[in-house]
């Protein structure tokens, strides 16, 4: 015990929460325990032992065979793309979209695939939202829209919505569930989840309802009650598991939050999953404008609004790839056939890397800083050592890339 | 680096701040500083014929904040229509970008630098997202740079005031600075954002009760002015009034004014704080009032937030106004309430000639530069992007130089409002380049305390621009010949050359370490982020030293 290392005030990047209030023990160069026991931060930090292999065409190899055999293979390809997968430090996401607009790729986040819906809606209405702490300290009716946080998002509740006499409004839509303890909990069958939305925006602006069929009236009673909160919060989940029924969801969230801004005063919230995977979309955001799908091949930045890397990888799109950050979370890659360079946590799990080189995860091996859910940037710590931060990788590949192209 | 040296030879200099007006002479620069003389045989730059100012100093814009990166998203056509590709660089990679009333970081430093600006501050940066505007400004090469911390609806500040704790709020100013790499204390519509987030939804007399409680606009006003002025802060207290944008909201920038008088105070885009009329019955110009009263007080100084016509993206900490202007026109808007201190609203705007209160606006700030005695206290600044883009200051400084141009624009606007207005009325006055050279690098520098900024004289920062002299003024703005940034060469016959990193100006006052157990109490209370997690860590360079002024 007495070599027992104790770190405080650890940010978790296990969800979108950006809890920073964690206890992290270290033991004999492990994690041996995480405090308070969230399942999601339990699971994120591990025992924190991360591979640290470095490999090229399946064989070991040194970190700068590695770093020039990516740099050929990048160099050479006339389409490249670049993904940015989750569990990097703002920093290294910045060197990824510099790497990007070097090479003249494609290169998008791992978010584009899961939460466009919401990030493309927000561009065309704008939104209104608040950091999550005005949650905590200033909303007394809080909507969960098909979504009860406990699942995937375990201390969103305790941390941000618990407590005082708010009252909690719960709707369920077909099997996105709400939270069952609400003050009025609603059913909606998901194909009339966009009418419902519509009549609650319609109390919102004031208008006089009649003949509605019975199916709608529970929004009513919603609508009622969210006029009658001083501040409200609608919680909904931005990034699903699996997609929401209805991409118009967000649209229509955005939309009511907005309007109930004349009466009373309201906030969006979209539950994010972790990762970093808001730093990304800021970075992209400030370096190119364009928060997502973005291509840098005609020699500045483009917007792709329409479909995401990863869909476009798998459909050929791109001659070699570079994934930056965790692959695993990106799901099935097309390696076999599109050649790629895999630098970020578990790379040497990627069977079919050209190159792969094992970094440590953001927050647990590399300090710097991590976006929680709304957009709060936050310090990240280091509680253990990786040979290879994916920052200083990263960066070494842009300097090796530069260095066959000068100038760019 | 050592030994580099530059002799600038031939150049009209003018220099303000060391009285030197348009005369022809070398400016000679070693290690990135201005020096006396220089050895026969160093390197020259030639001049001949030339214009040679100090490098501008943009003393309020918005480009480097978590505020602006929403503004980035609303606009995508912008970017698209206006593609920024990498620059060539003789050292050093390029990276390429967009543009719009909202650039993305690289092509924000590469475009000021374009214009021959070589250090702006972003003026409006809440301390939960200083962090953010740190990594902005990392991206943002070509300029040094700073944030103005938004602290006027502060909940630990209105705290202490409701306390009478005014030592303890001037110890959190110091310490809150310092926790975000701060530069100066910026107070946005006081009391107002935290009414916007309670429900009472605005506050709009310097007295009103700022949701119930025992603190007003005005001693919000007082508190902070004092604390920045006890501390020796290098810029005063950086105010943006109550009633922005609103008909008689004059009436207030005068009272503001007034309350403070005799204490130094920056009162920022106050075109958008001079108007005569009343809500509900009309706008009229009240830009005469108001420079009457800041000819008279040495202590104020001010910056116009001039509007120019065409497109501008309004993103200000001043959320209910933002409410109001998506609520009139229908158009996009963002707002994001920023936990126990400020708040965010954004809507695209786009100023028309032809409408009367577009119209208003821009005669009002030409008034207010037209009117004012003192150049050294009343700076040009379009609060970019709010009234328009920072690309325009070209053609904002033909308007000052050029009655003729001007005029020629003043027939095409809409007259509703003009009625009585001194510039409909005839103001002759144009600009000569020496009072420019002060209302953009000269003047900015001093009221911000940077006493290595904006001037030409020994042991300043060697930032340099030199135009060459054109008729059409706004092109000789808008295209220097040469750019020096801390001695180097940055452009060159409107290329980019070099991009190097800006330094960061920033300060950590001193503070009775008492306020920090208090603190960690507070934040346990109501924040959402750890205390040991809030203050940024990890910032370029070394804070600057309090209390060396010019």
């Amino acid at each position: 015990m007495s070599d027992e290392q104790v770190f405080r005030s650890v940010t978790c990047l296990g969800c979108g929460c950006g809890c920073d209030d964690l206890e992290v023990r270290i033991g004999d160069g492990r994690i041996v325990g995480v405090s308070p026991p969230c399942p999601v931060a339990t699971r994120w930090f591990g025992d924190g032992s991360a591979p640290a292999e470095i490999r090229v065409n399946a064989k070991p190899a040194t970190l700068d065979n590695a770093i020039e055999a990516a740099a050929l293979l990048l160099a050479g390809a006339e389409r490249p793309m670049v993904l940015l997968g989750p569990d990097l430090t703002t920093r290294a996401q910045r060197t990824a979209i510099a790497l990007a607009d070097a090479l003249r790729a494609e290169v998008d986040g791992a978010t584009s695939d899961t939460a466009a819906a919401g990030i493309l809606a927000a561009q065309r209405r704008g939104r209104a939202g608040a950091t999550l702490g005005e949650i905590r300290n200033r909303a007394d009716v809080i909507l969960f829209w098909a979504v009860d946080p406990r699942e995937r998002y375990p201390r969103f509740v305790e941390r941000y919505a618990h407590g005082g006499s708010r009252a909690h409004l719960s709707v369920s839509v077909g099997s996105d569930r709400g939270p069952a303890q609400a003050e009025l909990a609603v059913e909606l069958a998901p194909e009339s989840e966009l009418e419902a939305l519509g009549v609650i925006r319609a109390v919102a602006r004031g208008q006089r309802l009649d003949g509605l069929p019975d199916a709608l009236r529970p929004a009513v009673a919603i609508g009622e009650r969210l006029l009658k909160g001083r501040y409200v919060a609608i919680v909904y989940d931005a990034e699903p598991g699996q997609r929401p029924r209805d991409d118009q969801r967000a649209d229509s969230l955005i939309a009511l939050a907005q309007i109930l801004n004349g009466p009373t005063r309201a906030m969006l919230a979209g539950l994010r999953a972790g990762g970093n995977r808001s730093g990304a979309e800021a970075a992209l955001t400030w370096q190119t404008g364009y928060p997502m799908r973005v291509s840098f091949r005609e020699g500045h930045p483009r917007y792709r609004a329409g479909r995401a890397g990863v869909e476009r990888l798998r459909a050929r799109g791109a001659d070699a790839v570079l994934v930056a950050g965790a692959a695993a979370s990106l799901g099935p890659l097309p390696l076999k056939s599109v050649p790629g360079v895999v630098i970020g946590p578990g790379a040497s799990g990627v069977a079919a890397a050209r190159v792969a080189i094992d970094t440590g995860t953001a927050g647990i091996h590399e300090a710097g800083t991590g976006y929680r859910m709304d957009d709060v940037p936050l310090p990240l710590s280091s509680v253990l050592r990786h040979p290879h931060p994916a920052a200083e990788s990263l960066q070494l590949l842009l300097r090796a890339l530069r260095q066959r192209a000068p100038g760019r | 680096m050592s030994g580099e040296r530059l002799r600038i030879v031939g150049g009209a200099v003018h220099d303000p701040a060391n009285g030197v007006d348009g005369e022809v002479r070398d400016i000679c620069i070693e290690d990135g500083r201005i020096v006396a003389s220089l050895p026969a045989g160093a390197p020259t730059l030639d001049a001949t014929g030339m214009v040679v100012m100090p490098g501008g100093v943009d003393i309020h814009a918005h480009f480097a904040s978590s505020s602006c990166n929403h503004a980035r998203r609303l606009i995508p056509d912008e970017h698209a229509a206006d593609p920024a590709p990498a620059p060539s660089l003789l050292e050093g990679d390029g990276r390429s970008g967009g543009g719009g009333t909202v650039p993305t970081t690289f092509t924000t430093g590469y475009r000021y630098a374009g214009l021959g600006y070589t250090t702006a501050f972003d003026a409006a940066v809440a301390p939960l997202l200083a962090r953010h505007s740190h990594a902005e400004l990392d991206d943002t090469p070509c300029v040094d740079g700073g944030i103005f911390v938004l602290m006027g609806n502060d909940e630990y500040l209105l705290r202490q005031i409701e306390r009478g704790e005014r030592d303890r709020a001037r110890d959190y100013t110091a310490w809150l600075l310092g926790a975000t790499g701060g530069y100066a204390v910026k107070i946005v519509n006081p009391g107002g954002i935290e009414a916007w987030k309670t429900g009472q939804r605005n506050v709009t007399g310097l007295d009103d009760a700022v949701s119930g409680r025992k603190v007003t606009p005005r001693a919000i006003l007082e508190t902070l002015t004092d604390a920045a002025n006890a501390l020796g802060l290098p810029h005063p207290v950086h105010i943006h009034c109550n009633n922005l944008g609103v008909p008689g909201n004059a009436a207030t920038t005068l009272a503001s004014m007034e309350t403070l008088a005799g204490r130094r105070a920056h009162f920022t885009h106050v075109q958008f704080h001079s108007y005569g009329g009343e809500p509900g019955k009309g706008w009229a110009s009240a830009a005469a009032r108001v420079m009457q009263y800041v000819n008279a007080h040495p202590e104020v100084s001010v910056d116009v937030g001039q509007v120019m016509f065409g497109p501008a993206m309004t993103i200000t900490a001043d959320a209910p106004v933002e409410y109001l202007l998506h609520s009139t026109s229908g158009r996009r808007w963002t707002n994001i309430d920023i936990e126990l201190e400020s708040g965010c609203g954004i809507v695209p705007l786009t100023y028309k000639e032809k409408a009367a209160v577009s119209a208003l606006q821009w005669v009002v700030g030409l008034e207010l530069f037209l009117l004012s005695q003192d150049p050294w206290r009343v700076v040009l600044s379009t609060d970019h992007p709010n009234g328009g883009s920072f690309l325009s200051y070209p053609a904002l400084i033909q308007l000052l130089m050029s009655r003729t141009v001007r005029e020629d624009t003043l027939k095409r606007i809409n007259q509703k409002f003009l009625a009585g207005s001194a510039l409909a009325d005839g103001l002759a006055r144009e600009y000569t380049l020496s009072e420019i050279a002060v209302i953009t690098r000269a003047g900015p520098a001093r009221l911000l305390g940077l006493t290595m900024k904006g001037h030409l004289g020994v042991g300043a920062d060697a930032d340099v621009t030199v135009y060459a002299r054109d008729p059409d003024i706004a092109a000789m703005f808008s295209t220097p010949r040469y750019v020096l940034k801390a001695g180097r060469v940055v452009v060159e016959e409107g290329h980019l050359r070099r991009a190097p990193a800006g330094q960061r100006l920033r300060l950590a006052p001193g503070f009775d370490d008492a306020v920090l157990r208090d603190l960690r109490k507070h934040f346990g209370a109501h924040g959402s982020v750890s205390f040991d997690n809030y203050a940024v860590r990890e910032l370029p360079g070394e804070p600057l030293a309090l209390g060396v002024r010019s």
